[in-house]
């Protein structure tokens, strides 16, 4: 392997960009994934967390068991955003639009 | 280990570091910006990053946010490619009856110079043909737009450190105390540094950097969830509010307010919330998939309107907390540059004075 082997091949992340990433001060999966978007694509980093943790231990000399894994949301798979349309009376998600107008009748 | 900086910034996210570097442009200071954990890990890396400033109100915030806004082009001519895209701006509305507000809105702006239009149906959708034709007009700006955080935040603090600006990353601050005009900022892992100096841009943990300094800082934790669809080929060009597309072509979607203290979770009942609000938005978007869930916490100062100036009866100690620290850093980096350096603003900062707050409880008439 040299310093331009691909790692996160969702997003063509190599060795030497994830060592960048531990030079300015990453110590974690999720500090470099911020700085490189290696492990945003498709996969969510299921094809590369080992190989990026591997790199992190090598690099800081800790072992592997003290490397953290990259944090899992959901969905756990890809879904179709269709699918997950709720049909409720009421919505947590907030008008951009009537959140301004209020404010134009109380301070207006 | 003691060590002694001109000016200490407690916090590296985007306004943390914004000030940071727009202090070090003059070269004058040594300056050290400490953070408990890694930039990024926080607010700033959780969020869509609009630059949005024409539903702002009242106007004079809206004001501040167009100054700021105004201020990306050149921002990126200095410190590089941030991603700044002025797409100008979308806000929706459903019901007829929601006109008459919207044009008091663009009133509103207009007397700060904040141009907004009032669209109808057809006007929102000859601008954006993917939108839902369910919508009944929008209000629309071309000042709003969106940035890239994780390059903005990365390049403001490699342009400070090309500056000599030190940053400490992992090392919270466990103490602050003032002892004969200097502050002495103890840390977890590097020791005390004494500052003459001391900015707290701690976002969401602001609050308990204050009660080191024994000030209580009214800012509420506010949690955001966003969704992330796969990449998909240029489908909308605007900033909607509520989501926008980025370089690469995924999503984010998401407007959801939760006070539940510091948790990052997501949870099902807004993540099927903010589904919905995108396929009402645009109905396409049904057959996008969605890779990914986050949430961030903002940090929302109780009435809603940034805190940043000197505090009162503490000398050199100083605030920057605010909701929209996107939007606002570039402007809050400016001011605080000039503050710091200069001791004057070339916009006046009173209103966004922490004593806002202690007059309100006196029952004085605020603004």
């Amino acid at each position: 392997m040299d310093k331009s082997t691909i790692v996160c091949k969702c997003e063509e992340i190599n060795i030497d960009e994830i060592e960048t990433a531990l030079k300015a001060g990453a110590c974690q999966f999720d500090d470099i994934k911020r700085l490189t978007r290696c492990g945003m694509g498709p996969c969510q980093s299921k094809v590369c967390t080992n190989m990026v943790r591997e790199i992190i231990a090598a690099y800081t000399g800790e072992p592997m068991e003290h490397i953290e894994y990259p944090k899992n949301r959901m969905p756990i798979k890809i879904t179709r955003l269709g699918v997950l349309v709720a049909n409720q009376e009421t919505s947590s998600v907030v008008s951009v639009f009537k959140e301004s107008v209020s404010e134009v009748d109380t301070n207006g | 280990m003691d060590k002694y900086v001109d000016i200490a910034i407690i916090g590296s996210g985007v306004v943390g570091s914004s000030i940071a570097y727009h202090l070090s442009e003059s070269r004058q200071k040594e300056i050290i910006v400490i953070d408990k954990g890694f930039p990024l890990s926080g607010t700033s890396g959780s969020t869509q990053a609009w630059v949005w400033v024409h539903n702002k109100s009242p106007s004079w915030y809206g004001e501040l946010s167009m100054y700021s806004a105004e201020l990306y082009p050149f921002l990126e001519k200095k410190i590089g490619d941030v991603e700044y895209k002025r797409t100008g701006g979308i806000a929706p509305f459903f019901d007829e009856e929601d006109r008459e507000k919207a044009l008091k809105l663009a009133e509103k702006q207009a007397e700060v110079g904040i141009k907004v239009e009032v669209l109808n149906r057809n006007q929102v959708l000859e601008k954006e043909p993917v939108l839902s034709s369910k919508i009944a007009g929008a209000t629309y700006s071309s000042i709003d737009g969106n940035v890239n955080p994780f390059r903005l935040v990365e390049l403001y603090i490699k342009a400070a450190k090309k500056n000599d600006v030190k940053f400490s990353f992992y090392n919270p601050v466990i103490d602050i105390k003032k002892e004969s005009g200097f502050f002495r900022i103890t840390t977890k892992n590097e020791g005390t540094y004494t500052a003459e100096k001391i900015i707290l841009a701690g976002g969401p943990w602001t609050k308990e950097l204050g009660s080191f300094l024994g000030i209580d800082i009214p800012v509420k934790q506010v949690r955001g969830q966003i969704l992330v669809t796969e990449p998909l080929a240029p489908l909308f060009r605007h900033t909607i509010a509520g989501m926008r597309q980025t370089d690469n072509g995924e999503v984010l979607i998401g407007y959801s307010k939760e006070e539940v203290g510091y948790d990052r979770r997501t949870t099902m009942e807004v993540i099927q919330d903010t589904a919905k609000m995108a396929v009402d938005y645009i109905p396409a978007l049904a057959n996008a998939n969605l890779v990914r869930s986050f949430s961030g916490v903002r940090v929302i100062p109780e009435d809603g309107f940034p805190i940043v100036g000197e505090i009162s009866n503490i000398k050199n100690a100083y605030l920057a907390v605010m909701h929209s620290g996107v939007t606002l850093s570039p402007l809050v980096g400016t001011l605080m540059a000039e503050l710091l350096l200069e001791g004057e603003t070339s916009i006046d900062l009173g209103r966004l004075s922490l004593d806002r707050f202690e007059k309100k409880s006196n029952g004085a008439v605020v603004q």
